[in-house]
């Protein structure tokens, strides 16, 4: 059996590579067989010419048989593939325009489609690059019945309590590597560092001492964190490669080095691999410290409100968990065992009622693409961007559709010929679609290069002023992807093509002549042409009706009332509380901050408040009006922002009775405050809300006392643009308990970014350990809130410009080219009288109706997507009229751009020259 | 009469059984067949040589180049090993089948 598999291989090989010698074996053979069977009639008497005669009849079509032969080698079909490549080559570098046209074509619309495939490979798809990822779950709860449960910090139902995962961990019987691991910050930027006398701001998370022996991730520099670092609580720190590469610049010298960590020394003992960013997409740890109560780092930077620390304090959750189900154990097993460690948390931690914990259910997600925050907020606009380049690209494949269909038109002979010579339909077919696949195949690598350099671009349009630390080279699954989506489009534009063309009547075809024009009129197969134009016309509008649309929505944001006025305004954070400033210390560090830069030259104002407007972040909470009804909301929530003196008049808030917030507001006066217009009217209605007083905060966190109404502000946005402006309340900073970190507002008449240096260095004069974050305007802070929204509106622009100028040159060659076929037509109208105007108006017609055609079917499709974006849209109704009339008339201005040059040449055509024409 | 066309995989058979005495090139294949059968069997020489060739890439037969009369070079088929219990297998089937058509066109 070995012998016969080793025969066979060994004739295929030689079929292959050693193809000149086997062809002249098989010619040696069939002559051998010839000569024979001539002698042996000769010998019977028959005469030589008779004898060679029949001695070919009997063996039949050597030709034939040849190939018969052939096809026996089973190699044919990757020869036939290499001539057919061969061929193909020859046949595209004979037209290099229409070559360059589909290459660029298919480049961009690949390119377009990769690009986005890599941030959804990058956000959604992809694995954590961790050891058995398919085996992490993520713990949380929730909750049958809305009942208060623990508070504390972090992304809510994940938080969970510090000292249940103590007890967890003596538990082994459904989790294996259960690992502990929390922020130290909401903010990417919010420990303090000091690297050789260099203050600067890092992101970090602490973690319990299995973190990376549990996820099976190696250190490439160093060790990573052990399970004594953690019970001795030892100050070690692993560096992510990224933070390593910024401040170190790879410098192996760098372990071993002390460096302080919220004012703590702590050593570098390793770095990990520049593939592993963390657990969690979009926020990449600069380093990760052993989970221990230190005075510098806190969890989430929260202090629970007691007081207390928040790795005792008992009601305070925060800690995230993942493990590794064990194997045998399933989903219900695992939720049932952790139900009862979750309850006994809640009833003997917090303090639950039994009856109140059940209500509780531990929760197990998979883990394995890590934490899904980034997920959850990126994957509709990311698949409504792929939808958009989706679009373009089957407009790409019927541009090339159509310049495929021009070119076999022009080859019908060839292929007439070739049909006549005997070569088989189907291995015509296979020809074409060879030629097509190369095309596809060049697209992609074009397009793999734009892809690339798109994915950049659109990381930094989904970026704001910090960029995401997501991972968007080339890898396995976008080059699949890629290469995938080629080979599909280059089946897509080739299919249709190559059936039509190799489907004619000989006879016709032969007699053309060599340019191609026909006498029977127009060409069978030609309709699919016009319905390819029809085609990409009405995906053009769907692309350029979405692009007008996202176009106005940013346009109505960006000129939105936000109730302030937010040029010239600098902004900039500050958390003394790093630093170990608390209470009445951090109280007056602030007001010296703020002396010092209200001193500035170039500065007019300036103040500070808890949440900058417009970051996004927002206090909310119950609050109860003393004196004030509002039948209709039993449990009013209220937005508030803890704000320094002069607040609204640097923001440029309109003060509309009372007072603002001055600077004789301190802790030892009486609590006062700031209401909106939203909320006077909502809780006063038409009394005079001054004089009266309010209290906020929930069961377990009370702001203190009452405060009393001694101003009301016009009504201004505070967390987003989109958002109505809430009730709001406007508090002093110096009454509040607990301070923590502040963002600073500095008015100027100038460009804000220009204070920037002397803005660092009166903090610096203040304390040279201080460190700034967040340093940008107040424009730049709105543009940041308007990322997605941008992002739609200039991506959407480009597909669409993209789409009307594929559309544009589909229409110009298809018009181009039926204007050529008919040629010696129009001849025969000039040479009968008409008027040139008239040829005019009668190519444009066409092409007109083709648009038209095109319009009507791709206005209900780009209706229907108007329905399915409409979430995204502000200010601007999905149907808008007004948008969907101007993308109609963009697309007639374009269409008759593209279609007024081929009129033109008709329109010229010389009669005698076109009736000559045969 | 007309001579008899072959029953479909037959030539196969016919083949390996014409050369299992010895190498044969494939005229010679072609007389002998035509010769033994009485010219009842009538190898059509166009399907004689895709056949031969299909035999040799399944690595039945195998073939080598040799001398022929007046010092011609001719490709010999010879059975391989694999070939040869291929052949007495094929021909029990063979067996099988006419003696079980001879039984139904006797019978009925």
């Amino acid at each position: 059996m070995t012998t016969r598999l080793f025969q066979k291989l060994r004739l295929r090989t030689r079929s292959l590579f050693e193809r000149n010698r086997v062809e002249q074996e098989l010619s040696d053979e069939l002559r051998f067989h010839l000569e024979k069977q001539i002698e042996r009639k000769i010998a019977e008497g028959v005469t030589p010419e008779a004898a060679r005669y029949a001695a070919l009849r009997e063996l039949g079509g050597v030709a034939q048989i040849k190939e018969e032969c052939r096809d026996m080698r089973k190699v044919n079909f990757i020869e036939n593939f290499l001539q057919d490549v061969r061929y193909g080559l020859r046949q595209l570098r004979r037209s290099p325009g229409f070559t360059a046209v589909a290459v660029l074509t298919l480049a961009l619309g690949i390119g377009a489609n990769t690009a986005i495939f890599s941030l959804i490979d990058a956000v959604m798809l992809r694995m954590l690059p961790v050891k058995n990822p398919e085996q992490l779950v993520l713990l949380s709860y929730n909750k049958t019945k809305p009942v208060e449960g623990p508070t504390g910090s972090g992304y809510g139902n994940t938080s969970l309590s510090y000292l249940g995962f103590e007890r967890l961990r003596q538990q082994h019987d459904v989790l294996s590597s259960i690992i502990g691991f929390v922020p130290l910050g909401f903010s990417p930027e919010s420990v303090a560092v000091n690297i050789d006398g260099q203050p600067s701001l890092a992101g970090g998370e602490m973690v319990s001492g299995n973190y990376f022996t549990g996820l099976g991730v190696p250190a490439v520099l160093g060790r990573t964190l052990t399970e004594e670092d953690e019970d001795h609580a030892a100050r070690v720190a692993v560096l992510s490669y990224g933070y390593w590469t910024r401040k170190f610049g790879r410098d192996p010298a760098a372990l071993g080095k002390r460096i302080a960590l919220g004012g703590q020394p702590y050593t570098i003992v390793g770095v990990a691999p520049p593939e592993f960013f963390g657990v969690e997409p979009g926020r990449a740890p600069d380093f990760w410290a052993p989970l221990a109560d230190e005075p510098g780092l806190t969890p989430w930077g929260v202090q629970p409100d007691n007081g207390q620390s928040p790795f005792t304090a008992k009601k305070w959750w925060w800690l995230m968990i993942i493990g590794r189900l064990k194997p045998g154990v399933n989903q219900a097993q695992a939720r049932a065992a952790l139900d009862v460690w979750l309850r006994q948390s809640l009833t003997g931690d917090v303090g639950l009622s039994q009856a109140h914990a059940q209500a509780f259910r531990a929760q197990l997600d998979p883990a394995a693409r890590g934490l899904d925050n980034l997920r959850a907020y990126f994957s509709q606009p990311l698949q409504i961007l792929m939808a958009l380049a989706g679009l373009v690209l089957l407009i790409a494949c019927a541009n090339v559709a159509a310049l495929m269909l021009t070119r076999a038109q022009r080859r019908r002979r060839e292929i007439a010929v070739r049909l006549a010579l005997g070569a088989s339909r189907g291995r015509l077919i296979r020809q074409l679609l060879t030629e097509s696949l190369m095309l596809a195949a060049a697209g992609g690598a074009l397009g793999m290069a734009f892809a690339g350099w798109g994915a950049r671009v659109l990381l930094l349009l989904m970026s704001g002023s910090t960029s995401l630390p997501l991972d968007v080279r080339l890898n396995l699954s976008v080059v699949g992807f890629a290469a995938s989506v080629s080979m599909l489009t280059g089946i897509l534009f080739g299919l249709a093509p190559a059936l039509g063309s190799t489907r004619l009547s000989l006879s016709p075809a032969l007699k053309e002549n060599s340019s191609g024009a026909s006498q029977t009129g127009r060409p069978p197969r030609w309709r699919l042409g016009k319905s390819l134009v029809a085609a990409q016309v009405a995906f053009s509008l769907v692309l350029a009706a979405g692009a007008g649309l996202f176009v106005r929505t940013l346009m109505n944001l960006e000129h939105e009332n936000l109730g302030f006025n937010a040029h010239g305004l600098l902004l900039f954070g500050v958390d003394p509380t790093q630093n170990g400033y608390k209470g009445a210390r951090l109280v007056t560090l602030y007001d010296r901050l703020l002396d010092h830069i209200r001193s500035l030259p170039g500065v007019q104002g300036a103040s500070l408040s808890a949440f900058a407007l417009m970051s996004g972040w927002q206090n909310d909470g119950p609050i109860a009006v003393e004196g004030g009804q509002n039948k209709a909301d039993q449990n009013p929530t209220v937005l508030w922002n803890i704000v320094g003196p002069d607040f609204l008049k640097t923001m440029g808030i309109r003060l509309l009775l009372g007072r603002g917030i001055g600077d004789h507001d301190t802790s030892a006066s009486p609590r006062v405050a700031v209401v909106n217009e939203a909320l006077a009217r909502k809780f006063f209605g038409n009394l005079d809300p001054l004089g009266r007083s309010f209290t906020l905060g929930t069961t377990s966190f009370k702001l203190d006392d009452a405060y009393t109404i001694v101003g009301v502000a016009a009504d201004a946005k505070f967390t987003g643009v989109r958002s109505e402006a809430p009730i709001t309340a406007y508090i002093p900073f110096s009454q509040v308990g607990d301070l923590g970190m502040m963002h600073f507002e500095v008015r100027t008449a100038g460009e804000p970014t220009l204070l920037v240096s002397s803005v660092r260095r009166a903090v610096r004069d203040v304390d040279s350990n201080l460190a700034l974050s967040e340093v940008k305007t107040q424009t730049q802070q709105i543009d940041e809130a308007l990322l997605g929204e941008r992002m739609f509106a200039q991506l959407s622009s480009f597909f669409g410009a993209l789409a009307l100028t594929l559309a544009a040159i589909g229409l110009y060659g298809t018009m181009t080219y039926t204007v050529g076929r008919r040629t010696n037509e129009i001849g025969i109208r000039v040479a009968l009288g008409a008027k040139r105007s008239q040829i005019l108006r009668m190519v444009l017609g066409e092409a007109f109706t083709l648009v038209l055609i095109g319009a009507a079917l791709g206005l209900p499709v780009a209706l229907a997507a108007g329905r399915l974006v409409a979430t995204q849209l502000y200010g601007v109704k999905a149907s808008d009229p007004l948008t969907f009339s101007a993308a109609i008339a963009m697309l007639l201005a374009v269409a008759g751009v593209a279609a007024y040059l081929p009129a033109r040449r008709a329109a010229r055509v010389d009669p005698m020259v076109a009736l000559r024409y045969e | 009469m007309k001579p008899t066309d072959l029953v479909q995989g037959t030539l196969d058979l016919l083949i390996l059984k014409t050369i299992a005495l010895e190498p044969m090139h494939g005229w010679a294949i072609a007389q002998r067949i035509r010769q033994i059968s009485k010219d009842v069997l009538q190898v059509n020489q166009g399907s004689l040589y895709p056949a031969l060739h299909r035999l040799e890439q399944q690595g039945w037969i195998k073939a080598k180049w040799g001398e022929s009369d007046n010092n011609r070079r001719a490709k010999y088929y010879s059975p391989t090993s694999a070939g040869l219990k291929y052949l007495e297998q094929e021909h029990s089937n063979w067996e099988r089948l006419s003696a079980a058509i001879d039984l139904v066109l006797e019978t009925s």
